[in-house]
């Protein structure tokens, strides 16, 4: 198990590498510096801030000492707009909050998500089952940024139920909560329903009911394990497309996580604050794929490490 | 699909009654009852793109002076105006600025998916076709690529080099062309084994020939399925970007971008604005995804 882990970080580090220099090089090909602006700066002033930022410096050393930077004090240097901000600060601000409702909109999708498609392959054809089928084909449609103005013409506009926006207490988590996780409900409900269809009609799944295991116990200890396989290699993308669509979230429920960071910084040229959340949610990626990996080799004991 | 209707005329006579395989899958789709709707639904919406604007009784571009200003109580829709499905808050006719928004978000999703066929089938070739390390590495790269946020690099391209619609259509396609490679090298490693393309090599036929001509022709099954389940994708992460504001720029305009534009004025009860185009967008996502999981299920009966 220990080789297998090792094997798998062995593969993340050098991915995480590969990311920040190509968004690197990326930022340093684009056309304009980050002090072009529509005043002519004199150039004794151009050259001092270029050696502020290090910019004077050839690219393997701006490189190196980006990368460095990052490695060793999770630095990710000063933003080119606001003049007395890091990306750092700029990130910590939004942070939490994505994180909040990330989470809470991950375990949502999962647990309505896996009990809707259990609850459907048990009772297959029946209501609950059509229902089921009928609610993750519908969803499948309604991705965040569609679902976010709907739920907002519905519960703010027309019922006044709930805030249209900020982020101030749990009553502003619900909306971005639910935009952020009904497709990738829905998807986890239909992955489950067709695993778990198959599990049940499995030998081992026969020999317990025929033991005289109560059906309760025979689809919470033995279909539910198996039948978890392909949904937990679906979490990988879907982590990824939830922080994503966090960017959705943040500019239409006026949330304030990293999203909105990026948007702003997108919309001021801010290279430095887009690549560090760029980079903050490539790590993000492949950490969560490491802890995938190693929940499958966990749950699958034919997977060799 | 690929044979010509001469070639399968004579098809049909060498193999006397037989059916070819194609015609069991056409057969096998059209029984299917959802693929069908989605054809329905599909046509419609193609239709709708392609001959709205002869319906239209106003541009997209006209700005209609009599609802400028008094958008909630005159610009709703009406058949009188002229304004089938009401006006934007400019003052322009929502009925042509769908049909010009549903154009463009189906040519993203036709190129971009064309796109990542193009560069993922080849690559995924080229990496099962020749095996052994040029694999490994090929396929590790994939790998590396995949655990990118491309929706973030995307988005820093688009501000980088100006957010043209070109880099929109080529940055889109190239999102996607890693499943695809991994989809097309799994069948390139079972085709290369066969017959005929040890035939192929002994005859001293090159390797890029036997990847086109021998290899490529028989994943188009595959090709195929994979490419109705990507165009949706591909409409989706074009509407994410526009929705941003950081895709198609105005005056071209998609349905991602319309659906912001409505999203951003329902607090006015300006609904239809935000109605339509969602109407059309749902419709073209649902077509596409019953069209490819038809398809799916008629060419590649095993895989349910």
């Amino acid at each position: 198990m220990l080789s297998y882990i090792l094997k798998r970080l062995a593969i993340a580090i050098p991915t995480l590498l590969v990311l920040i220099i190509i968004s690197f090089l990326l930022m340093h090909s684009a056309p304009g510096g980050p002090f072009t602006s529509e005043r002519e700066l004199p150039p004794q002033v151009l050259a001092n801030l270029n050696a502020k930022y290090g910019l004077d410096d050839p690219l393997w050393k701006q490189i190196g000492s980006y990368v460095w930077g990052i490695v060793t004090e999770f630095d990710f240097g000063p933003s080119f707009v606001y003049k007395d901000r890091s990306v750092n600060e700029i990130i910590a601000q939004g942070f939490p909050i994505t994180l909040t409702y990330g989470l809470l909109s991950f375990a949502v999708a999962v647990i309505v998500g896996v009990s809707l498609g259990v609850a459907a392959a048990v009772r297959h054809n029946s209501a609950l089952d059509y229902a089921a089928v009928g609610v993750s084909i519908g969803a499948q449609v309604l991705p965040n940024f569609v679902m976010a103005p709907i739920l907002v013409l519905v519960f703010t506009l027309w019922l006044g139920w709930l805030p249209g926006g900020g982020w101030q207490g749990p009553e502003y988590w619900i909306m971005p909560v639910i935009a952020l996780s009904t497709s990738f409900m829905a998807s986890i409900a239909r992955i489950t329903r067709s695993s778990m269809l198959e599990v049940l009609t499995s030998n081992h799944i026969r020999t317990a009911r025929a033991k005289g295991l109560p059906e309760r116990r025979v689809i919470m200890r033995h279909a539910l394990k198996p039948a978890m396989l392909p949904v937990i290699s679906y979490l990988g993308p879907a982590f990824v497309a939830m922080i994503t669509g966090s960017v959705v979230v943040d500019i239409y429920f006026s949330t304030g996580g990293i999203g909105k960071a990026f948007v702003d910084s997108a919309l001021n040229r801010d290279y430095a604050v887009m690549m560090g959340v760029t980079i903050l949610v490539g790590a993000l990626t492949i950490f969560f794929n490491l802890v995938v990996d190693i929940l499958y080799g966990w749950i699958d004991p034919k997977i060799r490490y | 699909m690929v044979m010509t209707s001469e070639q399968r005329v004579e098809a049909t006579e060498i193999a006397g009654k037989g059916r070819s395989p194609w015609a069991d899958a056409r057969r096998r789709f059209f029984r299917n009852k959802a693929a069908l709707m989605g054809l329905v639904i599909l046509g419609f919406v193609v239709a709708f793109a392609l001959f709205g604007n002869s319906l239209a009784q106003w541009s997209n571009e006209e700005l209609d002076y009599n609802v400028m200003g008094q958008i909630v109580e005159l610009g709703g829709p009406s058949i009188e105006s002229g304004h089938y499905f009401g006006t934007d808050d400019l003052g322009r006719d929502l009925f042509a600025r769908t049909v010009q928004g549903t154009q463009i978000s189906l040519a993203v999703g036709l190129v971009g998916a064309l796109i990542a066929c193009i560069v993922g089938t080849l690559y995924g070739a080229v990496a099962g076709y020749f095996g052994g390390r040029t694999d490994s590495i090929m396929m590790r790269l994939v790998d590396i690529f995949m655990a990118v946020p491309y929706m973030f690099v995307l988005i820093l391209l688009l501000v980088m080099y100006g957010r043209s619609i070109t880099i929109l259509f080529a940055g889109v396609g190239l999102i996607s062309w890693m499943e695809m490679a991994r989809i097309v090298r799994g069948q390139t490693l079972t085709i290369k084994g066969r017959e005929f393309v040890e035939a192929a090599r002994a005859t001293g036929v090159s390797a890029p020939v036997i990847i086109l001509r021998h290899i490529v022709p028989n994943l188009l099954g595959v090709i195929a399925v994979y490419a109705t389940l990507l165009v949706p994708l591909m409409i989706l992460t074009e509407s994410f970007i526009s929705f941003l504001g950081l895709g198609v720029q105005e005056p071209l305009t998609s349905l991602g971008a319309l659906i912001s534009e409505g999203a951003g004025t329902i607090a006015y009860g300006t609904t239809w604005q935000l109605g339509f185009p969602l109407l059309f967008f749902c419709l073209t996502l649902f077509g596409l995804f019953f069209i490819g999981d038809g398809l799916r299920d008629a060419l590649d009966p095993k895989d349910r």
